[in-house]
C-alpha cells in the first residue's frame, strides 16, 4: 500500500527532472578545469611535479617557459592548485597562477581539442624583503639558492 | 526521397539506444551512467534506452582505460553493434588513460582501437555532462547516415542544433 | 455494415478498424502511455510523445547481421509471424456492435493471442545464442503457467454463456462469474505483456536481452510492433468483455478506446509499483495463487450446467 501512496504523491508532485540543456547548480569548491594565469606564474613547476596524471607539461627555455595543460588527461584532483598556492605562500606571495574553475568540463569531439599551451617570458625575480638577523650558524648549512625552474 | 532521408535523420537523432561497455574502469563512470538514468537527470527524455544487447544499440558508451585483456572484447562488441553507430568515450580514462598512463596492463587510449566520436571529460563526469555527450552523439549519428567512419580521428560536428 | 458482404466486412475489420490502420498507431500510443505513466509515477519526465514511432523508424534504418541457413530463415520469419498474429487478434475483436463474426472465433482469438509468445520462445532457440536459450526457457515456463489460468478463465466465461462467439460474449449480460473471469484475465495480462512483476523474459542486465539478443534492425522493429499490438489486443479483449452494449458504432469505438486506455493505466501503475519476480516466484504465483480461482470458476460453470 505504501508504494501506491508513493506513486500517487509522485504523480501529484510532478516530475523532478532537469529538462535537457539545464545543468544542476555546481557547488562551491567544485573541481573543474584548471585555469592558468600567465601574469602570476613564476615558473616553479611544482604543479608539474604534483600532477598525478601528467596533464601539465612544463618546458623551460632561455628566458621563457612553456606551460601546457591537457584537460583530457586531467583527473581533476586539485593537487596542482594546492601546490601552487603553498609555494606562492612560501615565497611570500598571496596570489598564485593556478585556480580551478567551478564548472563542469565541456564535452569535445576531437582528441586533444581542449589542450592549452602558454609561453610565458620569465620575469626578473621580485626584490627580496630585508633579510632577518641570521641565527647562530649551524655547520655547513648553505643558503638555498633562489634559482628555480631549471630544466626538469 | 529527400523527405524520407530527413525522416530517418530525425528518427536517428531522437532515438539513441545505448550499450554500455566497461573496459577496465574503476566503476565511477559506470555509476554516473546509471545516475544519468535516474529521475533527477532522466536520459529517457531524449529517448535514450539502455539496451541489453549490443545488437540493439546505436551508441556504444565505453568507460575505462582499455586493459590488454579487454581489447579483444571491445573490438568484438564494436563489431557487433550494427551501423549506423557512434562511440562515446566516457570519463578521461578512455580518452587518454588518465592516471594510469604508464601502466603495463593497458593498451592505449580507446582511440587506438575504435573511432571515437564524443569525449566526455571528467573523473567521473557528471550525469548531465554524460547526457550532453549522448545528445551530441545522436546528432552526429543523424548526419552520418550509413557511412561508417574510416579514420580514427573523430568527425567534428558542424551543426549546433540542440533542441530535438 | 450489414449490407456489405462478409468478406468486405472482414477486410475492413482486419485492415481499418480495429485492424492495422487503427491498431498500429494505437500500439505506439499505448506503448508511449505505458512508458510515460511509469516515468511520471517514478518522478521522471519520460519520453516525448512520438517516441515509439521514432524508435520504429530508426530500427528500420539499421543494417542486419548476415544470417545463413535454415536457422537464419527461421529467425527472419518469427517476427513477421508474431506481427501478423497480433494484428489478426486485434482485427478479430468485436468492437463494433454489428461487425459479424463466426461460430468459434473465440478459439481463433485465443490461438492468435498465443502465437506471439510462441514466436518469442522459438526465436530465442533459433538464434543459437546462450542468452536466447535461457530467455526462451524462462518465457516458456512463464507461458505455461499463466496460460492455464487465462484459458480456464475465458473458457469459463464462454461456457456460462453457452457460446464461443465473440460478439455474443461481448453483448452478454454480466454475472459474478463474468467478473471473476475478467479479474483472472487482468492478472494474466502482465505476464503476457512482459511487464513488471512478470517481466522476466525481458530482463536486461541479467541475460542481456533474452530471446531478442541476436535480433537487430527491421526484425527488432517488427518485434517491438508485435509487442505493441499485443498490448492493443490484450487490453482490447478486456475492453470488449467489460464494455456495455451500445448500438451506435462511434460510441462503441469510443468506449473501447477509453476502457483500453484505463486498462493500460492500471497495468502501468502495477508495473511502476512492483519489482521483477524471479522465475520460481512467478511460476509459483500462477500455480498456487490464481489457479485455484480459475479452477473454481470453471467448476462452478460445469456445476451450473449439469444442474440445468
Amino acid at each position: 500500500m505504501n508504494i501506491l501512496i508513493m506513486l500517487w504523491k509522485n504523480l501529484l508532485r510532478g516530475y523532478q527532472t532537469l529538462l535537457f540543456p539545464a545543468h544542476p547548480r555546481v557547488t562551491p569548491r567544485f573541481r573543474g578545469l584548471v585555469q592558468f594565469d600567465p601574469a602570476l606564474c613564476t615558473g616553479c613547476a611544482v604543479c608539474r611535479f604534483r600532477c598525478t596524471s601528467r596533464a601539465i607539461e612544463f618546458k623551460a627555455g632561455k628566458g621563457e617557459f612553456t606551460w601546457s595543460y591537457n584537460p583530457g588527461q586531467c583527473t581533476f584532483c586539485g593537487r596542482c592548485v594546492e601546490g601552487c598556492a603553498e609555494h606562492a605562500l612560501k615565497e611570500g606571495h598571496t596570489e598564485h597562477a593556478l585556480s580551478q574553475q567551478e564548472a563542469v568540463p565541456p564535452i569535445y569531439t576531437m582528441q586533444g581539442e581542449l589542450k592549452k599551451s602558454y609561453t610565458v617570458a620569465r620575469r626578473p625575480p621580485a626584490p627580496k624583503p630585508a633579510a632577518p638577523p641570521t641565527p647562530a650558524p649551524t655547520a655547513g648549512e648553505a643558503v638555498p639558492s633562489t634559482a628555480i625552474g631549471g630544466a626538469q | 526521397m529527400k523527405l524520407l532521408n530527413r525522416l530517418m535523420c530525425t528518427a536517428r537523432r531522437r532515438s539513441p539506444w545505448l550499450f554500455h561497455m566497461n573496459s577496465g574502469s574503476c566503476n565511477g563512470c559506470d555509476i554516473e551512467i546509471v545516475a544519468a538514468l535516474s529521475p533527477r537527470y532522466d536520459a529517457e527524455q531524449l529517448g535514450v534506452r539502455l539496451e541489453g544487447s549490443p545488437r540493439h544499440a546505436d551508441i556504444l558508451c565505453v568507460t575505462g582505460p582499455v586493459t590488454r585483456k579487454a581489447v579483444g572484447a571491445v573490438k568484438t562488441v564494436y563489431d557487433q553493434v550494427l551501423g549506423p553507430k557512434a562511440v562515446i568515450a566516457i570519463g578521461s580514462c578512455p580518452a587518454t588513460t588518465n592516471v594510469f598512463i604508464d601502466s603495463r596492463t593497458l593498451d592505449g587510449p580507446l582511440d587506438k582501437h575504435l573511432p571515437v566520436d564524443v569525449f566526455v571529460p571528467g573523473c567521473p563526469p557528471r550525469p548531465d555532462a554524460i547526457i550532453a555527450g549522448v545528445a551530441k552523439a545522436a546528432e552526429i549519428l543523424a548526419e552520418r547516415g550509413n557511412n561508417p567512419p574510416t579514420t580514427t580521428v573523430a568527425i567534428a560536428n558542424a551543426e549546433e542544433a540542440v533542441k530535438p | 455494415m450489414t449490407v456489405f458482404s462478409p468478406l468486405v466486412t472482414a477486410l475492413a475489420r482486419l485492415l481499418i478498424f480495429p485492424g492495422l490502420l487503427f491498431a498500429v498507431p494505437a500500439a505506439w500510443f499505448f506503448l508511449w502511455v505505458e512508458r510515460k505513466s511509469v516515468a511520471l509515477m517514478q518522478g521522471r519526465v519520460g519520453p516525448p510523445f512520438m517516441q515509439p514511432f521514432w524508435d520504429f523508424v530508426k530500427l528500420l534504418g539499421k543494417s542486419t547481421p548476415p544470417r545463413s541457413g535454415v536457422a537464419g530463415l527461421l529467425m527472419r520469419a518469427w517476427p513477421l509471424i508474431a506481427v501478423s498474429a497480433a494484428a489478426g487478434a486485434v482485427g478479430l475483436l468485436p468492437v463494433l456492435p454489428s461487425s459479424g463474426g463466426f461460430e468459434g472465433d473465440l478459439i481463433l482469438l485465443l490461438a492468435l493471442l498465443e502465437l506471439p509468445s510462441i514466436c518469442i520462445i522459438a526465436a530465442g532457440f533459433s538464434s543459437r545464442s546462450i542468452f536466447g536459450e535461457i530467455g526462451s526457457a524462462r518465457e516458456a515456463a512463464l507461458s505455461v503457467s499463466y496460460n492455464i489460468v487465462f484459458l480456464l478463465a475465458i473458457v469459463s466465461i464462454a461456457a456460462s454463456q453457452h457460446t464461443f462467439r465473440l460478439d455474443a460474449l461481448a453483448s452478454a449480460p454480466f454475472t459474478a462469474l463474468h467478473w471473476i473471469g475478467i479479474l483472472a484475465i487482468l492478472v494474466c495480462l502482465p505476464a503476457k505483456l512482459h511487464i513488471n512483476p512478470f517481466s522476466l523474459p525481458n530482463a536486461e542486465q541479467e541475460i542481456y536481452a533474452g530471446p531478442m539478443t541476436e535480433y537487430a534492425g527491421p526484425e527488432l522493429a517488427m518485434w517491438e510492433l508485435s509487442h505493441g499490438l499485443e498490448w492493443v489486443a490484450g487490453t482490447g479483449l478486456i475492453a470488449t468483455l467489460v464494455a456495455p452494449h451500445v448500438t451506435a458504432a462511434w460510441l462503441a469505438a469510443c468506449i473501447f478506446v477509453a476502457i483500453s486506455f484505463a486498462v493500460v493505466l492500471l497495468l502501468s501503475a502495477l508495473a511502476a509499483a512492483t519489482a521483477r519476480l524471479a522465475i520460481d516466484s512467478s511460476v509459483r504465483f500462477y500455480w498456487q495463487c490464481t489457479l485455484i480461482f480459475a479452477v473454481l470458476a470453471i467448476s462452478s460453470v460445469l456445476f451450473v450446467r449439469f444442474r440445468s
